[in-house]
């Protein structure tokens, strides 16, 4: 009966945690300082590129470990930062996309395109991840399409 | 010989039935000990947070914000050194201990971080090293939460967490035999029922006792209460050690009110009264907070500081006394001011509207019982430093405009909605005048006649088709009559009272005139124009008249930023969102709200349509804007006002946000204030003092901008006195020039096109 309150009372118990459980998600802070930044993002904005480089480079360890709900809790931060910048917005689009979230995914790197100005090499990566997701939606000649815009 | 018997026979009987009667009333005291104590989970409130400021290089704020949020935090500015929960000032900045905090990615121990600024902006974050640090994330400033009943508010802590000097000055106080009595104190109790007859109230119990008082029965005091309560103290004794009483105890006891919220708890007390994690409380701290449990009124830190101050002196003094502490303790605690935290008063919310959002929100996917029991921790949106100037704003024009106009009372109303138009996100949601009322939320129930701010529905519509609409199509604003079957004429008359014959698209727009909007859209069709309004994301059901088109629509002011959030951020449509995550009390994550967006409208109309409506600051309706904001910050917006001036409204976006104000009488009196004259001061003072970031939009590609004579509305150049450079839809700028355009304007143009050709040309031979 003991054992039960003292359940009881540990399961109620809230700060903090027992110390089994005090990181249920490893934290994606504090980064370790950017050495190599894979792809910085386009010269719009250099002097955040620090923390955008930070967080970016958690998202990618996220991704990379298959904690993609994590991994885009990341790039949204960033993206609160730099809201126009079109890296961001397309490393999201391939986070839905892994997630099974095509139509988001479309959506997302169409909005990456409306932010790339005249990053080719981005735009074409974006019409790619389009064309991956119509074709996983069964939109084959849509997908077509998008790989035709990503040859352009 | 037989009475005696009788007697012995009777007696032995009254004596079985009385110990039965005992026994049975023990065994169901039993039972509900048992029951009741060990099913009884502390109902914990769902905790809101704002969202957390995170500091980074580059980020615009200046250092007396990030103090501002530091105090309300509780952080205190001390000097440098010790646990965490403080900040300094030096010559580049902050120092700031950060508490550790679990985020729904994970725990963030407490460490240091220096914060340079320059300015109104930080220049780097570092660590004690030195090292640059890519951010730093303060922890949320809780706003309110989800109560149990009784608005009873608990922080739970384990009994190994509460320091030592606490525990056993606690218990020099209050129970001085506790690990050695059996859940009552005979000395104790002995005087407890001499007071009973002397009718003097008078302390006695023990911790097991008041944990029994609490848990289980009302507060009169009569003899057989207190029977009742000596019996289960014994059985809870019986069944439970001595740490698991305390424990409770500890969790169970209250230790005063914030307005309507009910401290319990000696964890959510460190909190309260000193801003700190239980295990972080000094000698002198857990002195005053055992000098409350007495009376948390009249022992009341804020209100009687003197008492107070005594009261802890002699908790300390007994805990002296009783070997709890030694001297120099003693003599070093009792040195010590109260150092209670300066009261922010929040009661169960600071921000009542926005909460009551929230807590909308989260009904869709959790039951109510849950939201007040399990201790859930919800991290919003909201951005107190936007919500403040919001709630300032709103407040500072209303009492103002009263007073100038004199209606009486109820006085004027109103309501803000401010979001970050990018990801949808509510920065701050004001209800009404008195932010702190809980009450009608006129920013998502007030639904009001929007008038002129449908009409970029309608422009937007337009200039949806360029092979027919560019920015200057003349537009017909002379008189107009809408006659359709089974309704009497319409006839839309403009605000000045006049006509205004053929004018450009985009002056009609500046303008808000009324009959060239009427006339436009019934030409367009109106049900194009309400389609294109639901795809900017009003969900509401929209008559089908043509009247609809001049705002005899009623929308909230939530519906509104929803409509203007899709202009704003370029066509992408994101539903605008008050909670980014949920979490368990101890930080598992339960939901996330992502950012989702959809493209709703072509990049290029939208463009045409954000110029269109700077040119209303610029120009139009929205001029007296510049007595608020910056030119530069070139907003972009737009005034609403309805018949006899019932409802004023401005909605507008600059660079980095969107706000939408509302203001009239809620009983629907004529206002007699415009758009512009009402609505447009609070959403400046707002905007104002926020720093806004300028509205530079992105061009689409397809967008081509074109210097325009405003005199002939051909092309223009230096030469032409105020040409403007005017975007349009690539191929769908007039191809004329105007008579004052010279050889030399024509000649710039042509070189710029012959660069723009050739750029174009390398950048598809290089790939770039």
């Amino acid at each position: 009966m003991k054992r039960l309150l003292l359940v009881l009372l540990l399961a109620g118990c809230a700060t903090p945690p027992a110390p089994e459980s005090t990181t249920p998600i490893p934290a994606p802070e504090p980064a370790p300082p950017p050495v190599s930044v894979p792809a910085p993002p386009p010269a719009s904005s250099r002097q955040e590129n620090i923390a955008i480089a930070g967080l970016m480079e958690s998202a990618r360890a996220d991704a990379a470990a298959g904690k993609l709900a994590n991994a885009a809790a990341s790039l949204e931060r960033a993206l609160r930062i730099e809201p126009r910048n079109p890296r961001l917005w397309h490393e999201l689009a391939r986070v839905r996309s892994r997630q099974g979230q095509h139509a988001q995914a479309e959506n997302v790197a169409v909005r990456s395109n409306s932010f790339a100005g005249d990053d080719r090499a981005l735009r074409a990566e974006n019409w790619k991840l389009i064309a991956e997701t119509r074709n996983a939606r069964g939109d084959k000649e849509g997908a077509r399409q998008a790989l035709e815009q990503s040859n352009r | 010989m037989a009475r005696r018997t009788k007697l012995r026979k009777f007696l032995r009987f009254a004596a079985l039935a009385t110990l039965l009667a005992v026994a049975g009333f023990t065994l169901y005291l039993d039972f509900r000990v048992r029951s009741e104590f060990e099913g009884r989970r502390f109902a914990l409130p769902a905790r809101i947070f704002a969202r957390p400021l995170e500091l980074h290089a580059g980020l615009r704020i200046g250092q007396a914000d990030v103090v501002d949020e530091l105090r309300q935090l509780g952080y205190r500015e001390a000097p440098p050194e010790g646990e965490s929960g403080w900040f300094s000032k030096n010559e580049t900045g902050l120092t700031v201990a950060l508490r550790p905090f679990v985020f729904w990615d994970g725990a963030q121990p407490a460490k240091r971080v220096q914060v340079s600024f320059d300015g109104a902006k930080v220049t780097a974050v570092r660590d004690v090293a030195g090292a640059e640090l890519p951010l730093a994330r303060l922890e949320p400033l809780m706003i309110g939460g989800i109560y149990p009943q009784g608005n009873e508010d608990r922080e739970l802590v384990r009994l190994a967490e509460v320091p030592k000097e606490f525990v056993q000055a606690l218990l020099a106080v209050e129970d001085r035999s506790f690990y050695k009595h059996h859940g009552f104190d005979p000395r104790a109790l002995a005087r407890a029922v001499r007071s009973l007859f002397s009718n003097r109230v008078q302390g006695g119990s023990t911790i097991t006792q008041q944990l029994v008082k609490n848990f289980f029965l009302s507060s009169e005091r009569t003899l057989q209460r207190k029977a009742t309560e000596l019996v289960m103290a014994i059985l809870l004794e019986i069944h439970y050690d001595k740490d698991e009483i305390l424990e409770t105890y500890l969790n169970e006891i209250y230790f005063g009110q914030d307005r309507d919220r009910a401290i319990h708890g000696v964890g959510l007390a460190a909190q309260f009264y000193f801003g700190k994690n239980v295990q972080q409380l000094s000698l002198a701290e857990s002195a005053l907070l055992i000098g409350i449990i007495r009376g948390p009124t009249h022992y009341d830190p804020y209100r009687h500081a003197a008492r107070t101050l005594e009261r802890r002196n002699l908790v300390l003094r007994e805990a002296r006394d009783q070997g709890a502490i030694n001297l120099e303790q003693y003599a070093q605690a009792r040195a010590a001011s109260l150092g209670v935290t300066r009261k922010t008063g929040m009661g169960t919310s600071q921000y009542p509207a926005f909460l009551q959002l929230v807590h909308r929100q989260l009904r869709r996917d959790y039951d109510e019982k849950d939201l007040r029991s399990e201790g859930l921790r919800i991290f919003t949106t909201l951005d107190p430093r936007v919500q403040d100037a919001a709630e300032t704003a709103l407040a500072k024009r209303l009492t103002q405009f009263d007073k100038d106009k004199r209606f009486g009372q109820p006085g004027l109303e109103g309501a803000v909605v401010v979001t970050d138009p990018p990801s949808g996100e509510i920065q701050a949601l004001v209800g009404g005048r008195d932010p702190r009322y809980r009450g009608y939320n006129r920013a998502l129930d007030a639904a009001r006649p929007i008038g002129s701010l449908l009409k970029p529905a309608i422009y937007l519509t337009a200039l949806s088709d360029p092979n027919k609409y560019t920015l200057l199509t003349p537009i017909d604003d002379g008189p107009f009559t809408w006659k359709s079957r089974g309704a009497p004429d319409w006839q839309p008359a403009n605000y000045d009272k006049k006509f205004h014959g053929m004018v450009p698209l985009k002056t009609a727009l500046a303008h808000s005139y009324n009959a060239a909007a009427a006339r436009l859209g019934t030409d367009l069709g109106v049900d194009r124009v309400l389609d294109n309004v639901r795809r900017l994301g009003v969900e509401r059901p929209l008559r089908p008249f043509a009247s609809t088109l001049l705002g005899a629509v009623e929308l909230s002011p939530y519906e509104v930023a929803q409509m203007y959030q899709t202009i704003a951020s370029g066509g992408f449509r994101s539903p605008l969102r008050a909670i980014r995550e949920v979490t368990t009390q101890e930080g598992k994550p339960l939901t996330r709200y992502p950012l989702a967006v959809e493209q709703a409208f072509a990049p290029e109309p939208i463009a045409l349509l954000t110029y269109a409506l700077q040119d209303v600051v610029r120009e139009g309706t929205g001029q007296g804007m510049k007595n608020f904001v910056q030119p530069e910050v070139a907003v972009a917006g737009k005034t609403g006002t309805t018949d006899e001036q019932r409802d004023a409204w401005f909605a507008g976006f600059t660079g980095d946000r969107l706000a939408v104000v509302w203001v009239g009488y809620d009983d629907n009196r004529a206002a007699r204030l415009s758009g512009s004259a009402a609505a447009l001061p609070v959403w400046g003072d707002l905007m104002g003092a926020l720093a806004p970031e300028p509205l530079a939009p992105q061009k689409p590609e397809r967008i081509e901008l074109v210097w325009i004579d405003p005199q002939s509305g051909l092309r223009g150049g230096t030469s032409c006195p105020g040409s403007q450079e005017v975007p349009f839809m690539q191929g769908s700028a007039p191809r004329d020039r105007a008579p004052c355009s010279g050889a030399m304007d024509a000649a710039v143009e042509a070189v710029g096109e012959t660069v723009q050709k050739a750029k174009g040309f390398l950048e598809r031979l290089f790939g770039r």
